[in-house]
């Protein structure tokens, strides 16, 4: 996804100002199960003696916590959520948005002025809560069980392996390779050595189906066999024969 | 929004919506608040992620296509690369960093590096207001710290390491970058000249040696004891950059010949003891007053000529090692002011690298050969004759050239009178007295006198109009062999080894028959010396 780059500033100049809130993550999963226009819970603002006091309370109906398993947990989530304040300090933070659909489009939505965080009270359901996520979490992701009968299924003498016959098969079917007339062996090197300068003799032995020293016979007579180098043990058109950048089939073309 | 009132607390409730269907991915841009970044301020901007780490899995590789491939070149890698573990993580353009772009292209740069982990145990919100009053309440998705990228020019590890090793030597540190900037242009353009005066214009700087320095010992040594001489109580690098502007030049200038002075005597290379007891003699001439630069520019200036030539016949003696440190020191400061410069700076240059060699290089080279009796390539000596002096100087503004051209005559003649001389005392005692002697009268007389030589051809004559066909150092005639037995007797093989085959271009036959025929042709008379036959006239 290549987003276009021009930012829009739009949020930057009105100073629009945002709260970072970090949420703990069982809060963050009950807010996803909200329905409707998602409303999850509601948030108390208020002055106390001078100070600010934010706490978010949760709705009820998102207090169910699931569990993994079948059994349900029985454990609600806490409702309380006390904030606790914290200033924006040592950084200077915006909040930037790309749209994904379609048209990308990077926004600057605004800056954050406060920083928050949002605790559970701490309550027996919350206790609860934790040990249920500790339990879940000091399960060892690898078991070790031991067996009542050893395994016998995995391997088997067999007569023949099945992809052996196959392979007999094949080649029973393929026959010795036959040589060709010269002229079309020639043809059908030239249109390789087209696609790629190097080549193996394995490699062309499969291209061309010929048998080895056939085909060792007419490529020694065009081309040349690479011992050193970067390209080892491959071989290569002759020079008189190469016309690579545009190279045209009857420059290479040669009558025997 | 309902209110509740309280005895000393009021407090209003809003509602916390978490919208389902956002389109937007919300991240964070952080900055460092030393930076000051307003965001206010932008008029615009444009951000890109940063595909510099995407490696594209043909380009890597040799290319595709016809010629230099293999076929299955793709495949065999591939089974390579598993074979032996090599994992190539995936490239993932969400993780990829950010480049902003401030205001456009003269704006500020910003690279956004993703924080990882952000998202593992907690997740963070953004809680926004809404009109109606409800709040809500957007997941973030990353979290990107943003630096400003750097316009300047800065240094890479290993010249930092260079640097951090010199810290104690160079005073300047504008210098250092400036050094830099001058490698990647020599890189570039391979106009020597070009360079040297782009360089030189604003190499003024002592520390501009730094990088000169880095190679030679001496020309540490040189930076180092300037630093003691000029700073009051120990370095002083803030302060120094600035007191630098003008005054290096002089300074160094004259701490330089100074240096040369006191070498010829040393005569070799650095001994750290000896450098800081000379350097006290002159640091109070020095550091009494930066406002004397000016005149100690004058002085520098008068005696540039007189000096030059004094010059002249101290660098001659000095090695060619320490002629190679001041090179490139001294191609800076001719390029500066082409005044007093030139002629040590011409002197100092060594024939061999460069191209543009002047001819003063090639005398002096010649110089200090017969002094140490290193026999040069003929074609050494004649190169550049003729043709260095000739493109030095076009560098340089009218005036100066005069000068340097008079005083590079004065050392072509020097030159001259010494090959002469060399021919004279080849026997091989001192040397150095000949040559010292015929250096002193050179520099006296400051004579102009042409030297016969600037044909400009590789093959030099010798000055004292010995015509030979051959373009050897030692021919065999009678007069040469004549020569060596008025001076001292010899047997036929010592003369056989004057006459080295090499330099006669005649075959070891040749050699001996023609031996023969002026020995019969001289008559000399023979001695009995150690059981062996020696030869010698009397005259």
């Amino acid at each position: 996804m290549s987003e276009k780059g021009e930012v829009d500033l739009t949020g930057a100049k009105q100073n629009t100002g945002v709260w970072l809130v970090k949420v703990p993550k069982y809060l963050s999963q009950q807010w996803a199960k909200a329905s409707g226009r998602g409303e999850v819970g509601k948030l108390r603002i208020g002055k106390n003696q001078g100070k600010a006091e934010v706490e978010f309370t949760l709705n009820e109906d998102l207090t169910m916590i699931d569990s993994l398993g079948d059994k349900p947990s029985g454990v609600q989530a806490p409702r309380d959520h006390p904030f606790t304040m914290q200033t924006v300090g040592g950084q200077t933070l915006a909040v930037f948005t790309e749209t994904q659909s379609g048209k990308e489009q990077i926004s600057l939505e605004g800056l954050v002025v406060q920083r928050a965080e949002c605790r559970p009270a701490v309550s027996e359901n919350y206790m609860k809560l934790k040990r249920l996520q500790i339990e879940e979490l000091s399960k060892p992701v690898r078991l070790s069980q031991q067996l009542e009968k050893a395994v016998t299924t995995n391997y088997k003498p067999v007569a023949n392996h099945s992809y052996n016959l196959e392979y007999d098969r094949k080649k029973k079917e393929e026959g010795k390779r036959a040589r060709v007339d010269k002229q079309q062996v020639l043809d059908m090197l030239f249109s390789a050595f087209e696609k790629h300068q190097y080549y193996n003799i394995k490699d062309l032995v499969d291209i061309t189906k010929q048998p080895v020293s056939y085909l060792k016979e007419i490529l020694r007579d065009i081309g040349i066999y690479n011992v050193k180098g970067t390209h080892k043990n491959t071989w290569e058109l002759k020079p008189e024969y190469r016309h690579y950048q545009g190279g045209e089939e009857e420059e290479k073309e040669t009558d025997d | 929004m309902a209110s509740l009132g309280g005895s000393s607390s009021s407090s209003t409730e809003y509602i916390v919506r978490v919208p389902k269907n956002t389109s937007k991915k919300y991240s964070i841009m952080a900055f460092n608040s030393g930076d000051k970044v307003n965001c206010s301020s932008w008029t615009q901007a444009r951000m890109e992620r940063d595909m510099s780490n995407r490696r594209m899995y043909g380009v890597e590789e040799t290319e595709e296509g016809a010629a230099g491939s293999e076929f299955g070149k793709k495949q065999r890698e591939e089974a390579r690369r598993k074979k032996f573990g090599i994992v190539t993580r995936e490239f993932k353009v969400e993780d990829q960093p950010w480049i902003l772009k401030v205001n456009g292209k003269a704006g500020k740069r910003f690279k956004g590096t993703k924080k990882g982990g952000i998202t593992e145990n907690a997740s963070y919100y953004i809680f926004t207001q809404c009109p109606d009053g409800a709040f809500e309440a957007f997941p973030v998705n990353g979290w990107y710290n943003f630096v400003p990228q750097a316009k300047h020019r800065t240094l890479t590890a290993e010249e930092a390491e260079e640097e951090w090793g010199r810290r104690n030597k160079v005073v300047n540190h504008f210098s250092i970058m400036l050094q830099r900037r001058l490698r990647e242009q020599e890189r570039g353009p391979d106009d020597d000249d070009e360079e040297g005066e782009k360089g030189g214009k604003k190499k003024k700087k002592k520390g501009g040696r730094g990088g000169d320095l880095r190679i030679h010992d001496l020309e540490d040594d040189l930076e180092l004891s300037s630093d003691e001489s000029d700073s009051s109580g120990g370095e002083d690098g803030d302060s120094k950059p600035k007191k630098k502007e003008g005054d290096v030049k002089g300074k160094v200038k004259k701490k330089k010949k100074k240096k040369r002075g006191s070498d010829s005597e040393a005569n070799e290379d650095s001994d750290d003891g000896d450098f800081e007891g000379l350097e006290v003699d002159y640091m109070s001439d020095e550091s009494s007053s930066e406002e004397e630069v000016g005149e100690e520019k004058a002085k520098s200036n008068k005696e540039a000529v007189p000096k030059g030539i004094d010059e002249a016949s101290e660098s001659e003696e000095e090695s060619e090692e320490e002629k190679q440190n001041e090179e490139e020191g001294k191609e800076e400061e001719e390029e500066e002011e082409g005044k007093k410069t030139p002629v040590q700076t011409k002197k100092k240059r060594d024939s061999s690298g460069e191209s543009d060699t002047s001819e003063d290089s090639d005398i002096d080279g010649e110089a200090a050969s017969a002094l140490f009796m290193k026999k040069r390539t003929p074609p050494k000596r004649g190169g550049g004759r003729g043709s260095g002096g000739s493109s030095r100087t076009g560098s340089r503004p009218g005036t100066p050239s005069i000068d340097s051209a008079s005083t590079s005559n004065t050392l072509r003649a020097a030159a001259s009178k010494l090959e002469q001389g060399k021919r004279q005392v080849v026997g091989g005692s001192s040397e150095s007295p000949a040559a010292k002697r015929l250096k002193m009268e050179s520099s006296s007389t400051a004579v102009t006198t042409q030297s016969p030589a600037p044909s400009g051809k590789s093959t030099p004559q010798p000055p004292s109009g010995k015509s030979t066909p051959s373009s050897s150092d030692v021919q065999l005639t009678e007069e040469a062999v004549r020569r060596y037995l008025i001076r001292k007797p010899m047997t036929t093989k010592d003369l056989l080894k004057k006459f080295q085959t090499k330099r006669t271009g005649l075959s070891s036959e040749q050699t001996v028959n023609v031996l023969a025929q002026i020995l019969k042709r001289l008559n000399p008379e023979r001695k009995n010396v150690n059981d062996k036959m020696h030869f010698y006239l009397t005259e």
